[in-house]
């Protein structure tokens, strides 16, 4: 069953007078199964952060449907849409968007404590995670002193412990080292296994070519999309590396 | 390079930064103006013909130099906000390719550009405002009233003198912090400092025992002589205990709330406590500094508006009646019934020679000394042989008057005759319940209280305990007390009497005769008066309306000084709040933006902002409210050395003003919480 279905999405952007009309999704198509791993790719400019503004339910599209478990994101109120947010994504960010005023437990309870969670369970909920993260020992400590990899771990607690339908990456691996990058690769398809539905935007060959499934966007389109296989990662990475290579020669792929 | 390239880039560099800059500018001209002013009315507004215009004038120099400390303390305080923020600004120019010596220059002009517009503007306006300032003052001093416009040139060379100073010390001040900071540290400015805090318990806990340890001396101070020396030890105390206690007993406090799980974990408390244990140590010498300031301000307006409104009182009771002479006679043979009758009629002739007659007397002869009475009753008159040791020995010195049985019953009008050894006694100010009071070296007696409202014995004094001792036979009574001395040789008995009385005359002819009664006292000859020569006494005669307009001089001074300090440390704690708020609105600005990202709804960010600002806005003034309460026993004490002895009334003003500038506060709050979610909800919820 899908659990997110995107149908015909288009976002126009008025420049302030009105004048000029810029397009940066013209017509975007895609679902998302339930337990899939999804990367969509794209250069700097082909509407991914405009897409995941609009999946995330922080900007409204100029037409087209978006629906996340049965629901269509623009019939929720306003007022409940944050609620909603908490309740059904979980956010990783480029950047983690931790609080230096919290301690990384802290930071992790944040939306459940929003959504006005008893501390008991939410200990309950923090316990497997963690211990899945490898951050159980640093859970008392302050993001200013943990690594940025330490940190990320940390954003991806923050983002499951509401047991979300979705978790919705945005270039988790930017600030990334390698090695950092690797670890948290491997924790998403660890997560992926074990049923979580994860969608991340990313421009990184590596990060995408841990995905099940690479969609590119380009000019506001959806233009390709690659599914894993029986590829192993590296199978996928060249795949993804040809890809991107035909897309930037304006080569045409069915 | 163009010769006007700096300033030019100074002042569009100003124009920038225009939400950090006018606040400050305004406070600049508002210091100027306020010591402009101050200086003016010290300089031209206070008439030589005025009673104590010195001392008037020397209270009012001394705020003038309290105003030049404070602007100068504050306008760095004010300044390091400012430079905190520009940082940014200056690491990137030196990026840019421009050097450390450029930038000061540019600080230079901006400097240049700043001092000159504040203290053109503040000169300008304390001109302005310098003959309304003037008006307020002789009214407050009841003189008379005049409307030219002056300018005082010596208070403009002045003012320019000290602003110049300082301006001067905030540009080094600035160019240091530039000089000695890599552009990578100027870039990064900002958001330096970002150690989440550590509980301090020991700083906590002695400021707790610091404060406590104040509150206990201003509580438990009986007399004004000593609350007089230990004030400003408690004030000292108040003031680093409030800063110990708000820098590291506020994040102790915050800690304590993280602890209780089921507090701490609720969406309201959650961001706003842990906030605020974040900044509290950083923003804790800001809240300090507002409650000090809430907390000067409030006790300077109580006390002096007491002091205004209170000195009628503190007139009457210094001179009980219009006309007040007192008579001071070498021995006990001067307060023979004949001396004392005939110093009466004499007086009285003087006063009807005037055409008046004199009424509503108190008259009375007394053997006055004052000695240090434990509880038992026991009186030690030589005070070598006082443990001063104890804190509070003054509460225990009494000043004592034997009356005369005779002179006693005409003036309450009563019938009451004694033993020999029994003695009526009047308590003033003090309880004393024995059965006996016998003083060391002199006599005992055997007391009954009498009821110490009827007799008004007119004393001037009211700081010390008084105890009227009415004896049938005065001579008898003192006897052994008349052949003590002090240190100095000389008797410690004063033979004296009083002769206070009223007239109908209007004040100018009643100041007239007590100029007659004083010149014919000290006429002939001149080296023994005309009492002294006829009675063996010594005479000072007093008229009340002189004195009162002595008392209006010096409290409406008090008084006025009080609203221009008031005025001015309530301008700093306003900006003190303005900027907190406006920089933490700038770092809060990210934090928000990733709580919205998150799942924050914006009621709870509005909720959580009100929290939040709630507590730090009414922290300073609830423990300004505190301080408050607990200073004033010892304010209380402070009051009667001023001759006022009015509680009610001192409650009354301090409660108002406490109220009042709760109202103040609270609008000052509604406007920066106003600006403050602008500034956070400014952001975008975007990726």
């Amino acid at each position: 069953m899908s659990i997110l279905e995107v149908k015909g999405v288009r976002k126009v952007y008025t420049t302030r007078f009105g004048g000029n009309k810029v397009e940066a999704l013209r017509d975007v198509s895609f679902s998302v199964e339930a337990g899939e791993y999804v990367a969509i790719m794209g250069e700097s400019g082909s509407g991914k952060t405009t897409l995941l503004n609009i999946l995330a339910a922080l900007d409204k599209p100029s037409g087209g449907t978006v629906i996340l478990d049965g629901r269509d994101l623009s019939k929720i109120r306003e007022s409940a849409i944050s609620a909603f947010r908490r309740d059904n994504l979980g956010f990783v960010f480029q950047e983690f968007n931790l609080l230096d005023t919290f301690t990384l437990e802290d930071n992790i309870y944040l939306p459940l404590v929003l959504s006005g969670t008893g501390h008991r369970e939410m200990k309950e909920r923090l316990a497997p995670i963690a211990a899945k993260l490898g951050i159980s020992e640093l859970l008392k400590k302050y993001p200013y002193e943990v690594s940025c990899g330490q940190k990320q771990r940390a954003a991806v607690a923050r983002a499951m412990i509401t047991s979300p339908k979705l978790i919705l990456a945005d270039e988790p691996t930017g600030a990334l080292d390698s090695k950092s990058t690797d670890e948290l690769l491997s924790m998403f398809s660890e997560v992926n296994a074990l049923g979580q539905t994860i969608l991340m935007v990313t421009h990184s060959v590596k990060a995408a070519s841990s995905a099940n499934r690479v969609l590119f966007i380009k000019d506001g389109e959806v233009f390709h999309q690659i599914y894993r296989g029986d590829d192993t990662n590296d199978g996928l990475y060249q795949k993804i590396s040809d890809t991107l290579t035909l897309l930037a020669t304006g080569g045409k792929t069915a | 390079m163009k010769v006007g390239f700096y300033p030019k880039l100074a002042v569009d560099s100003i124009m920038k930064n225009k939400k950090m800059f006018t606040p400050f500018i305004l406070t600049c001209v508002g210091m100027v103006m306020m010591f402009y002013i101050i200086m003016y009315i010290g300089l031209c507004s206070v008439p030589d013909s005025m009673m104590g215009a010195e001392s008037v004038r020397s209270m009012l120099q001394l705020g003038s130099v309290v105003i030049a400390v404070f602007a100068c303390i504050f306008l760095f305080y004010t300044n390091s906000f400012l430079m905190r923020r520009r940082k940014k600004e200056f690491g990137l120019y030196n990026i840019l390719g421009m050097g450390k010596w450029s930038i000061a220059r540019i600080l230079f002009w901006e400097t240049i550009t700043v001092a000159a517009v504040s203290i053109l503007a503040g000169l300008l306006f304390g001109i302005s405002f310098s003959k309304l300032a003037e008006l307020g003052f002789i009214n407050i001093m009841n003189g008379e009233i005049t409307y030219d416009l002056n300018i005082s040139w010596v208070a403009v060379a002045r003012t320019l003198e000290v602003f110049g100073v300082i301006f001067l010390l905030l540009l080094l001040n600035s160019i240091r912090q530039v000089r000695f900071s890599s552009a990578v540290q100027l870039l990064r400015g900002e958001s330096t400092g970002e150690k989440p805090p550590r509980a301090n318990w020991l700083f906590g806990i002695l400021g707790a025992v610091v404060l406590v340890g104040a509150y206990y001396i201003a509580v438990t101070i009986k007399d004004p002589i000593t609350a007089l020396l230990w004030f400003f030890v408690a004030v000292l105390m108040v003031i680093a205990g409030t800063y110990l206690l708000m820098i590291s007993g506020s994040v102790m406090f915050c800690r304590l709330l993280q602890k209780n799980k089921g507090y701490y974990y609720k969406p309201n408390h959650f961001v706003s406590v842990s906030s605020m244990a974040f900044r509290m140590k950083r923003n804790g010498a800001g809240l300090a500094s507002i409650c000090i300031l809430a907390t000067m301000v409030l006790v300077m307006i109580s006390s002096t508006t007491c002091l205004y409104f209170g000195e009628e009182n503190a007139v009457n009771q210094r001179y009980p009646r219009d006309i007040n002479i007192d008579f001071r006679f070498g021995g006990i043979d001067g307060l023979s019934d004949d001396i004392a009758e005939a110093v009466r009629r004499d007086i009285d002739g003087m006063v009807a020679d005037a055409g008046a007659s004199a009424g509503n007397v108190i008259s009375y002869r007394t053997a006055a000394v004052s000695g240090y009475m434990t509880d038992d009753g026991n009186v030690e008159l030589d005070v070598r042989k006082i443990d001063d040791r104890d804190v509070d020995v003054m509460a225990n010195v009494f000043q004592f008057l034997f009356v005369p049985l005779s002179d006693f019953n005409e003036t309450v009008g009563d019938d009451i005759s004694l033993g020999d050894d029994e003695a009526l006694i009047c308590v003033y100010r003090h309880d004393f319940d024995g059965d006996v009071l016998s003083f060391n070296g002199g006599r005992s007696f055997h007391v009954k209280k009498y009821d110490e409202k009827k007799f008004e014995h007119g004393e001037g004094y009211i700081i010390s305990p008084c105890m009227v001792v009415v004896v049938p036979d005065l001579e008898y009574a003192v006897e052994g007390i008349a052949d003590m001395t002090d240190s100095l040789g000389e008797g410690m008995l004063q033979y004296r009497m009083k002769y206070d009385f009223d007239t109908e005359l209007d004040v100018d002819e009643e100041i007239a005769l007590c100029d007659t009664i004083n010149e014919i006292l000290y006429s002939t000859p001149l080296d023994a008066s005309y009492m002294e020569a006829k009675y063996g006494a010594y005479a000072s005669i007093a008229s009340r309306e002189e004195n009162r307009q002595d008392f209006y001089g010096m409290f409406g001074t008090l008084f006025y000084i009080g609203i221009i300090l008031s005025i001015v440390f309530t301008l700093a704690a306003v900006l003190i709040i303005y900027y907190k708020q406006l920089s933490e609105g700038y770092e809060d600005q990210a934090r928000f933006g990733i709580m919205q990202k998150v799942g924050m709804t914006k009621r709870d960010i509005k909720k959580s902002i009100n929290s939040q600002l709630l507590t730090v806005f009414f922290l300073p003034l609830l423990f300004a409210a505190m301080h408050l309460a607990f200073a004033f026993p010892i304010i209380h004490k402070l009051l009667l050395l001023f001759g006022l002895d009015k509680v009610t009334l001192f409650a009354a003003t301090t409660g108002v003003s406490l109220l009042v500038f709760a109202v103040f506060y609270t609008i000052v709050y509604k406007l920066t919480a106003g600006a403050y979610y602008k500034i956070v909800s400014g952001t975008k919820e975007e990726f």
